[in-house]
């Protein structure tokens, strides 16, 4: 067997990726690997599942099958292993299965913190928040932070002149929105730089100082000297006014909002002749610039350059604040209370975070690197010796510095019996915007490697197993030319491209497939393009899958409803589906919901009119809106909304007919209700809001045209792949928000809010971050591209607009020109052809015929139960119920109850002093329900319930549980007391039953009432100890005891 | 390494019977314990105390007891049925002081906010963020939960370092949590009171004597707790004690004398499940189970009696309880439900936040508890509308957004209804705020229910016990607890937190299938039995990662381990598997791919517990990929909406014109059905609100006759900010929200920029003649009613009405009213169009500013100019813009077109729907309507 290498594998699209994952972790295995030593980690929850079946998919079969044990043998470099031996790895890996730490990252951190809690400052109990359970905490920390009246407080002021700062000048309406928008674009920003002098501190961004900001009071001087200097310039009229209107722009303009058009045209020319500036252009004429003209427009652009810089500055700071005064309330409230999100987690282990639990150095209690690791095998219950680390490109730096010391001493393991085994594809790194770092690839590679070559092997896969020859020859084509490339995104970029660029090859060289890039005019054109594209294909019919990928959820919810009204066609935009809010079913329902818990609104209740419910209102007399109103906050305070709603949903069964897609949605609705509900709210209003942003991602469906985006494609394949959305801006443009600096290291620099790009671009600091930028998101927009055309499986229809449509922008469109020429194809064109018609397959629906038992014993119908005591039904009042020291009630008649027990006869003299004896030792001498007992005990009245008759054979039973089968029912109940009389040869002559009531109750009619109430009951008792003691009904008496008054009342038996 | 034996041997009087697998547990236990009853008289039980699982077992079998004697005509005296975990409760002597769980957590918040942190590194190695109560309470729960999970093996904090071995990293920890379980002890011995673990623990072995009883059986209790095997190895010294292992005789061995499943020869043992391809199913997900099992269980005539239901993931429960209730068939679940489901809890939620804080959302919340509104009605002797007051009580919040209860009423002098009713809540805010908890939220509860008679075993009343017993437990413990000081806010929140989490059980409907728990199918007796959620974590179960007591650790104090659990849920599966082979009867399992959530499951270890040569291919069942089973139909329209017919309107606002013109349906909708939204959580200005303010403000500037020709911008200004205030001050109160306050600066800046603006023109000899001017025209017979802003007359003669906009950004009025033409616009009539001057068609858009202009040609002739006042939120671009070159054939374009859509209008000319796209679809008011299309939305053809 070989030993065991530290691999590294750069794995194309469709090549094989989660093959070779599960083939090392059988390599593993074999190698004699405990299971639940070994870490895989991916990305989703869907991918590790899928990751564990594969394997054990992969060692079932390999158990099975001789030859398939021979090839998987030969595959891990264990050629002596037989089907026998993977048998035998498959028991292993099925027994270890609840220790197998095979899932997320973010499970895997999270599972740490949560074995850490003190260590890492929660309070011990703590939770982490999904996305929606996190949008509504956002949502309540913003309410608290303004809910809070009167005069604004300090942390308050300053937090409105931070915002005034951050939004400079632009006043704006709707705060919550803007502040929601604020939090998502740079809350995450703050967290990784959360010094204040990070964000725009002049001193930092140029530490060797700014030309610009040193220019910034000369401005309205520069305007003067350069009006003077052109006063004379033999100008054309238009050159004239556009000066003109320049100095008139400039004497309005206020830095920080958008640059007015005369302002801006000037600049742009002044600096695009910068910083010689020896001439600029003015109405397409070159105007050459005079000594003091230069150096006056010189003055005028730096100063307004400087301005706005110092603006920027000053709503980076703004920002920041905003930020930092939000984060302490979300601190306080949230994080603190223990519910954190998985980026929380994460944070709480990172080096420097106060983590002592992954830390290799001393933790503080004196901990040294080994202890602390022992600490860690202990509290989790695991060694880990492997690693396997899936899609690595789209690893965080953050995450991998939480990773690096547990997995460096895998690598670094003498031994060798620890391992890394890492896959990704660089190409395939989409998701750099949320933090994913593809450079880690390579430089984890260079760094282990830097001091013993070949530590890390590298392995690559470039055989695709999912797509055609012809879409095979369109991906090499467009992503080979490496020419193209260079030109048409940033040299940078292209380089790191072509670096780890491979041509690909299809495994199965004679499938038959198609590829083309064609042509539509505009926007309408190519949906019309992808429509008739699917007439011709019919993918239904033929059972084929196919994926329309855009590049934004709106686009793809617009070109499914247009495939579905234009075409006819069964498309889906798969987004996530709002499943409340997409369809009149629930919607109704909803506006029911609504228009009950906001009579105002008539919009609600006049759909609800519109709607099969309105006859269901009238048949339940909910017709007035009280009526409507107090019924249903009653349904839902008292069924939650998911009862609410399912109940109503029951009345509209018969309108939905054969609709069995609403039906479905009903159940949607009411499970999503059912989410709701465990919460515990009864808030119409939280729920409406739950629901609109409630969400569902579709399960795989056949015959359904998928259209989606390209990020949600990652990972899938499909027949056919149609890309009409190829459109758009150029590759190299940095994503919009502020510019973060990085280091090295990746920790922050510097943060600042970017002025209007014509002033960045000429200045050095500024234009370098953004090169480095722009350069980033070309080199993303190529891995989106790629992501986007590998997705297919046979077919590929890339549908763009000419490129003389387009501006000269570099965008994909331009790229695939200058790769492919106007148009391209390969392949077969009617590849589908040769498909036959393949009925999906869809699990039996319920075979039940098999499965409904026929001839069985059947069990006995259970039956219904009654507790005597519950049959002395009728109303409390309220204020009873709810008051304080009413149980005082209880518990005083528990204890005369359980007093009276322990008395089976009060026979002799002195019986009661000794029974007072007993119970004031026992119970205390001042115990009220011990001088109640005593007193019952001796009152004349009540003497006949303790005194033994005068019978051959008297039983008592006392405090004694009964059960029985009485007229269906089953009875259990307890006795207070039965006195059973015999004669001598033991037949039951006479029975009494005794029940103790210890209520308040005063008069004549108190008691009367008392007895009403309770007849129900003794009645039953009566019947019960007549099957007991075998004696007939009219032979079994009954007495109510009523000890305050010490009364006793017989109960006649009912008619 | 000290290795402990989980619990005393068992003394020799612990005898072990078998019950085989031939016949259900239930009768077979029945017929054991009834073995010597002749039938004569009573099932006499009375002396047996008998131990089962769990509290639905105990049930069934005094109810099976029942029904046993009843075939003789018999009555049962019943044995005294008891949990493991009630037998050791009952242990404790009664009358023992022990603290209950409230005064312990008490008594543990006291201690961890007192003691030194440098005492307790170990345990806390870094300071809290804060040392509150909170904090301490979070800490505590874990402290006290530990110490239940310790007792169950009979230990406490303290004993933990010495039986952990010298291997475990951790025994300074272990020696710091004893420290804190000594203070907490002693804490509550100045208390007068026990630790309720450490007295179970000193209970179990010395339990209190058992009189009343003779023998004791425990009976198919697989798992009991630890603890409770030490008391009855206890009372095994006096007392016969017979252990009923439901398992053929020929498993002895599999046994140990406690009847406990042994790990060792559970862990590899093979179990059988007939028809293991077709009776194990995986399912998608839990939608697709549920509608697996109510399909059977409509196919099934008499469910009951024939059908169980075992529920291995409490996911599944609710779920399949819907779905039951869906298909009409009664399901029961006996575990029951937390409390927080109960329907007082929102009530006594609303309450404590109110109780808090009086903050305006409280009162929003509590407004909409039905229980308040049916109190609001009694106190108004039933002349309460609930319908008004909530109409009326938006209506207020929208209008002057109140932070607060004193702010909103406050504002409401306006609407009675809503005056009242705040009014009556301020006072119950008095009761709940005054004294001390609990009594004051004990006092303003009886004030709510005073009025009520609640139906004696009914819900409510049911509830309100429950929490009564909550608050009178604390009020308990307050008064013990001396020291502790909580704070209102802190007190609520423990009886609330305590309470939600209570579980309630319901009756059994009757006629009801039962959804059983997997620790209960032992118990149950159905022929044929689906066992739902069998997916590995559910069963078996698995504690993985436990802060304090990892696996190694627990195996080293004698808890419960894993391998244990696996042991005991093989047994079951085994039980319920065999007894059904040998009846005649069937099991199936049905286990889920995913959650509801879609994250994935995987199959309970236990259906891979086979021959090893039938492993692969039970593999390759139980971990296919399954192709969804229910392919999601395509989308449906459920129904078109039928608008009712109304009247047409008998006037129209000069506003209402653009509306038609934009979509005569939504026109429909929005003026003649008044639909309108109420926005439940509205908590800051929206556009109109914010218009409104700066237009009264502009509005008393044009009025003010002293500053009439004044052209100083500042004059102006601080005119305008002054009475901008006053207006503010009057409709949103004293105290501001957040958002106002910033919303009010922007305005304020806007109206200091249009004071700027003001003075220019009014320098160019612009004067305000009117403001507000109410204009009503008729046109095409029906009357037009309207408000200009203001009209302005220059010096030199001019005359021009002006529109305020206080929209983001500034407008061109031209560009409002006219749009240019698109294809659809050919089949339109031709009064919606005209041609501009340079022969090119445009639709109208909007009609106001000509309407204005016919309306006051009668006074200041034709020539009248018009425009916008634009005060957009750049406060460069606030300006006056005119509409350049207005000409005669506009005016008569926009005339033709008003009595156009006027006829139109009466006429009930409001169909077709304008189909929106993009961000027009977005912004529909009415988007909720229309699915897939308006047009196909509507049945416009059948009104009624
Ligand atoms: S899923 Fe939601 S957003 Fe997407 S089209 Fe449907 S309703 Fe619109």
């Amino acid at each position: 067997m070989k030993a065991l290498q530290h691999e590294m594998i750069l794995a194309s699209a469709g090549s094989g990726k989660t093959y070779a994952l599960t083939n090392r972790f059988v390599r593993l295995l074999a190698h004699g690997a405990a299971p639940e030593r070994i870490v895989a980690l991916t990305f989703t929850r869907k991918a590790a599942g899928e990751f564990f079946d594969e394997i054990l998919k992969k060692l079932a079969s390999a158990a099975t099958d001789t030859t398939k044990a021979e090839k998987l043998a030969v595959e891990i470099g264990a050629p002596t292993l037989g089907a026998a031996d993977f048998l035998r790895l498959l028991r292993v890996v099925v027994t270890a299965m609840p220790r197998l730490n095979l899932g997320t990252l973010d499970g895997f951190f999270a599972r740490v913190v949560q074995n850490f809690p003190l260590e890492l400052g929660l309070d011990g109990e703590f939770q982490i928040l999904e996305a929606s359970a996190a949008a509504r905490e956002r949502r309540r920390v913003l309410q608290q932070m303004f809910t809070a009246a009167g005069e604004p407080d300090a942390a308050q002021r300053e937090f409105i002149e931070a915002f005034k700062r951050a939004t400079f000048g632009v006043e704006e309406k709707r705060l919550t929105r803007v502040l929601d928008q604020f939090l998502d674009e740079h809350g995450e920003d703050f967290l990784a730089a959360s010094a204040a002098d990070q964000w725009g501190d002049a001193g930092r961004i140029w530490p060797a100082g700014c030309a610009w900001l040193a220019a910034v009071d000369g401005r309205a001087a520069a305007a003067q000297a350069l009006r003077a200097a052109w006063a004379t310039e033999p100008w054309s009229e238009k050159q004239r006014e556009r000066v003109e209107h320049f100095f008139a722009a400039l004497e309005e303009w206020v830095p920080g909002a958008v640059l007015p058009g005369p302002l801006e045209y000037l600049l742009k020319n002044a600096l695009a002749a910068w910083p010689a500036l020896e001439e600029v252009t003015i109405e397409r004429k070159k105007v050459a610039l005079s000594e003091d003209a230069r150096a006056a427009l010189r003055g005028v652009v730096e100063g307004i350059a400087g301005a706005e810089l110092t603006r920027r500055l000053e709503m980076t700071r703004g920002i920041f604040a905003v930020l930092r005064s939000y984060e302490m309330t979300y601190d306080a409230l949230v994080r603190r209370a223990g519910r954190l999100t998985f980026a929380d987690v994460l944070r709480r282990l990172l080096p420097g975070a106060g983590a002592p639990a992954l830390a290799q150095e001393s933790d503080g209690l004196g901990r040294d690197a080994e202890e602390a690791r022992l600490l860690i095998d202990w509290r989790l219950d695991a060694k880990f010796d492997h690693w396997l680390l899936d899609e690595f490109q789209d690893t965080s730096y953050e995450q991998w510095s939480v990773l690096r010391n547990l997995i460096d001493e895998a690598v670094q393991d003498a031994e060798g019996r620890r391992s890394l085994f890492y896959v990704g594809d660089v190409k395939q790194a989409i998701y750099a915007w949320r933090g994913g770092d593809p450079r880690l690839f390579r430089e984890i590679f260079n760094h282990y490697n830097a001091s013993a070559p070949g530590k890390i092997v590298e392995g690559r896969l470039d055989v695709s197993w999912r797509s055609t020859p012809a879409v095979i020859a369109m991906v090499n084509a467009v992503f080979g030319a490496a020419e193209v490339l260079g030109a048409s995104v940033p040299v940078a970029a292209a380089n790191e491209w072509n670096r780890e660029w491979r041509a690909h090859t299809s495994a199965d060289e004679a499938a038959v497939g198609f590829a083309e890039l064609r042509h539509a005019l505009d926007e309408e054109g190519r949906f019309a393009e992808t429509l008739k594209i699917l007439r011709e294909v019919e993918p239904a019919r033929r059972g084929l899958t196919v994926v329309v990928l855009v590049q934004q959820n709106k686009t793809a919810a617009a070109l499914a409803e247009y495939l579905r009204r234009e075409g006819g066609v069964a498309a889906l935009a798969e987004s996530d589906l709002c499943v409340a809010t997409d369809n009149l079913l629930t919607v109704a329902l909803l506006a029911l919901l609504r228009a009950a818990a906001f009579p105002g609104d008539t919009l609600a209740r006049e759909h609800v009119r519109m709607s099969p419910l309105e006859p269901w209102l009238q048949v339940e007399g909910l017709v007035g809106s009280d009526a409507l109103t107090l019924r249903v906050l009653a349904e839902v305070q008292a069924l939650g909304f998911a009862g609410t709603l399912e109940g109503w949903l029951r009345r509209l069964e018969s309108a939905l007919k054969d609709d069995e897609f609403s039906r479905e949605r009903g159940r949607l609705l009411v499970a999503a209700a059912e989410r709701f509900d465990e919460g515990g709210s009864r808030d119409v209003a939280e729920f409406l809001e739950f629901m609109e942003g409630y969400t569902v991602r579709e399960a795989d469906t056949l015959g359904v045209v998928r259209v989606m985006t390209v990020h949600k494609a990652k990972g899938l394949g499909f027949d056919l792949v149609i890309l009409p959305d190829l459109e758009g801006k150029t590759l190299a443009s940095r994503r919009s928000g502020l510019a973060v600096q990085r280091t090295e290291d990746r920790s922050i620099e510097w943060v600042l809010d970017l002025p209007n790009k014509i002033f960045a671009k000429h200045e050095p600091v500024l234009a370098s971050h953004m090169a480095v930028a722009e350069s980033e998101a070309a080199y993303e927009n190529l891995c989106l591209l790629y992501v986007a055309m590998t997705r297919a499986k046979r077919a590929m229809i890339l549908v763009t607009e000419p490129t003389k449509n387009t501006s000269k922008s570099q965008n994909f469109t331009r790229l695939l020109h200058d790769a492919l020429g106007e148009t391209w194809s390969t392949g077969e064109a009617r590849w589908f052809d040769e498909i036959k018609f393949k009925s999906p397959k869809l699990a039996a629906e319920n075979d039940l015929s098999r499965l409904t038992p026929t001839a069985w014993v059947r069990r006995a119908a259970r039956r219904p139960a009654r507790t005597p005591s519950a049959l002395k039904q009728s109303g409390v009042s309220g204020s009873l119920v709810f008051a304080l020291n009413r149980n005082e009630g209880a518990d005083f008649g528990t204890a005369v109850h359980e007093l009276f027990a322990e008395v089976e006869w009060l026979d002799g003299t002195g019986a009661i002093e000794r029974w007072a004896a007993l119970w004031r030792d026992k119970y205390g001498a001042d115990n009220e329900a011990v001088a109640e007992g005593l007193a019952c005990l001796g009152a004349s009245a009540m003497a006949s319930v303790w005194s033994k008759p005068l019978s051959e054979l008297v039983e008592v039973w006392r405090e004694r549980a009964f059960e029985m089968v009485l007229d269906g029912a089953w009875v259990t109940g307890v006795f207070d007391r039965v006195v059973v009389e015999r004669d001598a040869s033991g037949v039951t002559t006479r029975a009494l039953i005794v029940d103790y009531k210890t209520d308040r109750v005063g008069t004549d009619a108190e008691v009367a009432t008392a007895v009403a109430r309770h007849a129900g009951q003794l009645n039953l008792y009566r019947r019960v100890v007549a099957v007991l003691a075998k004696v007939s009904v009219g032979r079994v008496e009954c007495c109510l005891v009523f000890t305050r008054l010490r009364r006793m009342e017989r109960v006649v038996a009912a008619g | 390494m000290v290795h402990l034996p989980a619990v005393v041997p068992p003394p020799a009087n612990v005898r072990r019977h078998f019950l085989p697998w031939a016949a259900p547990l239930l009768p077979q236990a029945v017929a054991w314990l009834a073995r010597e009853w002749t039938g004569a008289g009573p099932l006499n039980l009375s002396s047996w105390l008998v131990v089962v699982p769990t509290r639905q077992a105990g049930r069934r079998l005094r109810e099976a007891l029942a029904e046993h004697a009843a075939t003789r005509g018999q009555a049962v005296f019943p044995p005294r049925v008891v949990t493991p975990e009630l037998l050791v409760t009952q242990a404790v002597t009664p009358g023992t002081p022990t603290a209950n769980r409230l005064e312990s957590l008490l008594a543990w918040t006291e201690v961890l906010r007192a003691v030194d942190l440098a005492e307790v590194r170990a345990v806390l190695p870094h300071d809290p963020p804060a040392r509150d109560f909170a904090w301490a309470l979070g800490l505590g729960r874990e402290l006290a939960r530990l110490q239940s999970t310790l007792a169950e093996g009979g230990w406490r904090l303290g004993d933990v370092a010495a039986r952990a071995g010298e291997t475990c990293p951790e025994l300074d920890r272990w020696r710091e949590l004893g420290e804190l379980e000594r203070r907490h002890a002693a804490r509550l011995a100045e208390l007068g009171l026990l630790d309720a673990q450490a007295a179970r623990i000193a209970a179990a072995l010395a339990p209190a004597p058992m009189r009343d009883f003779a023998r004791i059986a425990v009976i198919g209790a697989p798992d009991p707790l630890p603890l409770a095997l030490r008391v009855l190895a206890a009372h095994a010294a006096t007392l016969p004690v017979d252990v009923v292992v439901y398992a053929p005789e020929s498993e002895a061995d599999n046994f140990d004398s406690w009847g406990r499943p042994q790990a060792a020869a559970w862990a590899a043992r093979e179990l059988t499940i007939v028809a293991f391809g077709e009776r194990v199913r995986v399912c998608a997900d839990p939608a697709e189970q549920v509608a697996w099992i109510t399909a059977l269980a409509q196919a099934t005539p008499e469910p009951e009696t024939m059908l169980g239901i075992g529920v291995a993931d409490p996911e599944l429960l609710p779920l399949l309880e819907k779905g039951c209730a869906r298909v009409g068939i009664a399901a029961f679940n006996p575990e029951g439900r937390a409390r927080r489901h109960d329907g007082l809890y929102p009530l006594l939620a609303a309450l404590a936040e109110f109780a808090a804080v009086p903050d305006f959302a409280a009162v929003t919340t509590l407004a909409r508890c039905p229980d308040i509104l049916e109190w609001l009605r009694a106190r108004a002797d039933g002349r309460f509308s609930a319908a008004k007051f909530l109409r009326q009580f938006d209506q207020l919040g929208a209008n002057h957004l109140p932070p607060t209860l004193a702010a909103a009423r406050a504002q409401a002098a306006l609407f009675p209804e809503v005056e009242l009713a705040l009014a009556a809540l301020a006072e119950l805010r008095t009761t709940l705020t005054r004294g001390r908890f609990p009594s004051n939220a004990a006092a303003a509860l009886m004030e709510l229910f005073a009025g009520r008679e609640l139906e004696a075993a009914g819900v409510l009343a049911e509830s309100a016990e429950a929490w009564m017993a909550q608050l009178r437990e604390i009020e308990q413990a307050l008064a013990r607890g001396g020291a502790v000081v909580l704070t209102a806010t802190e007190a609520w929140q423990l009886a609330l937190g305590a309470f939600a989490d209570e579980v309630r059980t319901s009756e059994r409907p009757v006629g009801a299938i039962d959804l059983l728990g997997w620790l209960e199918l032992l118990w149950d007796d159905a022929p044929h039995l689906v066992v739902a959620g069998l997916n590995d974590g559910r069963v078996p179960s698995a504690i993985v990662g436990d802060v304090f007591l990892p696996e190694t650790l627990r195996e080293r104090l004698g808890l419960k381990r894993n391998a244990e659990r696996f042991a005991c849920d093989a047994y079951l599966l085994a039980s319920i598997a065999a007894v059904r082979t040998s009846t005649n009867g069937r099991l199936d399992i049905l286990l889920g791919k995913t959650t509801a959530s879609g994250d994935p499951l995987r199959p309970s270890r236990l259906l891979l517990r086979c021959a090893d040569a039938v492993l692969p291919e039970r593999v390759t069942q139980l971990f296919q990929p399954i192709a969804a089973a229910r392919p999601s139909p395509p989308w449906a329209r459920a129904w078109k909406l039928r608008p009712r017919v109304a009247a047409a309107p008998t006037q129209l606002s000069v506003t209402a014109f653009r509306d038609w013109l934009a979509c005569p349906f939504r026109f429909y909708l929005k003026h003649v059905l008044r639909m309108t939204r109420v926005e439940p959580e509205k908590a800051e200005l929206n556009a109109l609100d914010f218009g409104i303010l700066m237009h009264e403000a502009l509005q008393q500037l044009g009025q003010e006759p002293a500053l009439r020709d004044c052209v100083e911008a500042t004059q102006l200004s601080d005119f305008l900010i002054e009475r901008f205030e006053r207006i503010v001050r009057l409709r949103y109160g004293a105290e501001l929200t957040l958002p106002l306050v910033v919303q009010f600066e922007a305005a304020r800046q806007r109206l200091r920029a249009a004071a700027e603006v003001e003075a220019r023109e009014r320098a160019d000899g612009w004067r305000t003649e009117h403001v507000e001017w109410k204009i009503e025209l008729v046109i095409g017979g029906l009357v037009v009613k309207g408000k200009i802003d203001r009209i302005d007359r220059h010096a030199d003669g001019r005359v021009r009405v002006l529109d305020y906009k206080t929209g983001d950004t500034s407008g061109k009025p031209i560009a409002a009213h006219l749009r240019s033409e698109c294809e659809d616009d050919l089949d339109r009539p031709e009064w919606l169009r005209m041609s501009d001057a340079e022969g090119k068609s445009r639709a109208w858009t909007d009609l106001q500013l000509p309407l204005y202009r016919l309306a006051v040609a009668a006074i200041w002739g034709d020539a009248v100019a018009c425009g916008y006042f634009n005060l957009p939120k750049a406060a460069g671009e606030t300006a006056v813009i005119l509409w350049d070159d207005f000409s005669r054939e506009t005016q008569a374009s926009a005339e033709a077109c008003a009595t156009g859509v006027v006829s139109a209008v009466l006429a009930a000319e409001f169909w077709p729907p304008r189909e929106l796209t993009g961000r027009d679809a977005q912004q529909d008011e009415f988007a909720e309507l229309f699915h897939g299309g308006a047009e196909a939305s509507i049945a416009w053809e059948e009104r009624s």
